[in-house]
């Protein structure tokens, strides 16, 4: 198999993506059997079971798999460390399973302990891996442009616009997000561990607004607008649009996380700043998605590019919500409503595109191999979609109004969506595609013989 | 944009070499590579076939794999031995390139 860029070959990636989709519907399924944990106290074990099920399980396994492809691609480099990911990507899956069980069953020290040490590591492995990547990618780039006797360009473009270029603006955003990832899971880890230890207790807290933060909108929201621009660039045919989005997008996430920390460890009254500059990223990231959608030339959106678009509208809900103070119903709209409705949209994309290499990648572009569009089966597009959609939105009133009717809503509506996007990735892992006919050529050449 | 096509003596059939390149395609668009317009120059002398093409955005992963399917469609032609295909940036690849039908495939002609 060919891969760009020297990127691995497709197995870690897949299952990272198909294990990741399973803790989304236990996430859904743990929802199903106690819906009413949606309008309780956010610090309920159950609820933070499935929060971790959905954030460590779902996102970060789903992010740390796709890395694994997607930055070799994006810097054209071959990736550094390649051991990590087989390292660091297990490590994570079975942190998660450990976090989650830890809390589910009560705040129980040993799973959390053991969970959050081995997704700490695993998150750790993969920010390294990441960071090696992108400063192999900015050594090799310095060489060439010391050999051409040129300057580094700085602009924006993509990773082969020119040897001279340094790495874009998405691919820095990646890497920063995944570092901020690992921190996210240390964290809590600390977080945790602070409970059972007084000592540790007293000097680092409880800054449960710093985990979010860091979580929430340095590790997935930047990664998102960072991963987005590539991805959604690519599935509309846009011509792009210029890099400062999302390179301001990335300080002013900086900007809160600083902020924050401010708030947990100097005890200055930063909240207010920090809910301005995540707003300001959040405005940012709506305007590089309308960019790139006016600048595309494919016109007809496919259902897993719309659920990533769709996921954008949850987005000013969240920060009303964020904004009015009611932050647990922001934290759902965004987990729910953005995080998780725009990762399983791409999550489609990335395995469809993921499983062709793997498969059908050595048969070649020609000689018949399925369209991507192909390999995923079109009914379950839109159960995804209103499934997820509707779930958070439903989610997000019972969040509101504690109410019992809401909550049985979301935990039935999002219960088919997680299920219909774990059939639509086994479809996609483990169907069999059909053929594509070979297409009738119709070109004219322009003949010039000697 | 049709590509141009340069061909030396006698050796492998420049028809032949258009009609398989245009049994290449990408398979998220679902738009042959000649008619999208990414087939700049093709160079055939006697055996010995050098493809010049692009991309519709640079970094794109299938890069790899529509590569070498060009190589392996052009290699199975009777006629044709050495294979080699470059890809360019320059000029960079526009809508402009792209054939009637693949304009209507992709919703805006």
């Amino acid at each position: 198999m060919t891969v760009p860029g020297g990127a691995p070959r497709a197995v870690l990636p897949l299952a990272s993506l198909a294990v990741a989709t399973l803790a989304l519907v236990a996430a859904a399924a743990g929802l199903a059997l106690d819906p009413s944990v949606l309008g309780g106290p956010a610090s309920a074990p159950v609820l933070l079971a499935l929060l971790h099920a959905v954030t460590v399980g779902y996102l970060a396994l789903t992010f740390a798999g796709t890395l694994q492809q997607l930055l070799p691609v994006l810097l054209v480099t071959p990736l550094a460390l390649p051991w990590l990911g087989p390292l660091g990507l297990p490590s994570l899956a079975l942190g998660a399973a450990g976090v989650v069980a830890g809390f589910a069953t009560g705040f129980r020290p040993v799973p959390l302990a053991v969970g959050g040490a081995l997704a700490s590591v695993g998150l750790w492995a993969v920010a390294a891996q990441a960071l090696a990547t992108y400063l192999r990618a900015r050594r090799t780039r310095a060489g060439r442009a010391t050999a051409a006797h040129e300057p580094p360009a700085v602009g924006e473009g993509g990773a082969e616009a020119g040897p001279a270029r340094p790495p874009d603006a998405a691919a820095a955003g990646l890497v920063t997000a995944t570092v901020y990832l690992a921190l996210t899971v240390t964290l809590g880890f600390l977080m945790a561990a602070a409970t059972r230890l007084p000592r540790l207790a007293g000097t680092l807290g409880f800054p449960v607004q710093l985990h979010l933060t860091l979580g929430l909108f340095g590790a997935f929201l930047l990664g998102i607008a960072a991963a987005g621009r590539k991805l959604l660039a690519m599935f509309v045919l846009s011509k792009g649009a210029p890099g400062t989005r999302v390179r301001i997008l990335t300080y002013l996430v900086h900007g809160a996380v600083v902020s924050e920390m401010l708030a947990a460890f100097g005890g200055l009254p930063s909240r207010a700043v920090t809910i301005a500059l995540l707003a300001a990223a959040g405005t940012l990231q709506l305007g590089e998605v309308a960019a790139l959608l006016r600048a595309r030339l494919r016109r007809r959106l496919e259902p897993p590019v719309f659920r990533y678009l769709l996921a954008h509208a949850f987005l000013p809900v969240a920060g009303g919500l964020l904004v009015a103070g009611r932050s647990q119903a922001a934290g759902t709209a965004l987990l729910l409503g953005y995080l998780v409705l725009a990762t399983s949209g791409m999550q489609v994309k990335i395995a469809s595109f993921l499983t062709w290499q793997a498969r059908y990648a050595a048969r070649g572009a020609a000689n018949g191999a399925p369209l991507l569009r192909d390999m995923i089966r079109p009914g379950l597009e839109p159960v995804i979609t209103v499934g997820l959609a509707g779930g958070a939105a439903a989610a997000v009133v019972a969040t509101l109004t504690s109410g019992s009717a809401a909550s049985v809503v979301a935990a039935v509506l999002l219960a088919a969506g997680a299920s219909a996007q774990l059939a639509q990735t086994g479809v996609v892992l483990l169907g069999r595609h059909g053929s594509r006919p070979s297409p009738r050529p119709r070109a004219v050449p322009r003949k010039e013989t000697s | 944009m049709n590509p141009t096509v340069h061909a030396i003596g006698a050796g492998a059939d420049p028809e032949a070499v258009l009609t398989a390149l245009a049994e290449v395609v990408d398979p998220e668009l679902a738009i042959d590579i000649v008619s999208l317009g990414l087939v700049y120059t093709v160079q055939i002398a006697g055996a010995a076939v050098a493809v010049e093409m692009t991309l519709t955005t640079p970094g794109c992963p299938l890069h790899g794999s529509i590569a070498e399917a060009v190589r392996a469609r052009l290699s199975q032609l009777d006629g044709v031995g050495a294979v080699d295909v470059s890809l360019v940036w320059d000029p960079p690849w526009t809508p402009d390139a792209m054939s009637e039908r693949a304009r209507q495939a992709l919703g805006f002609a």
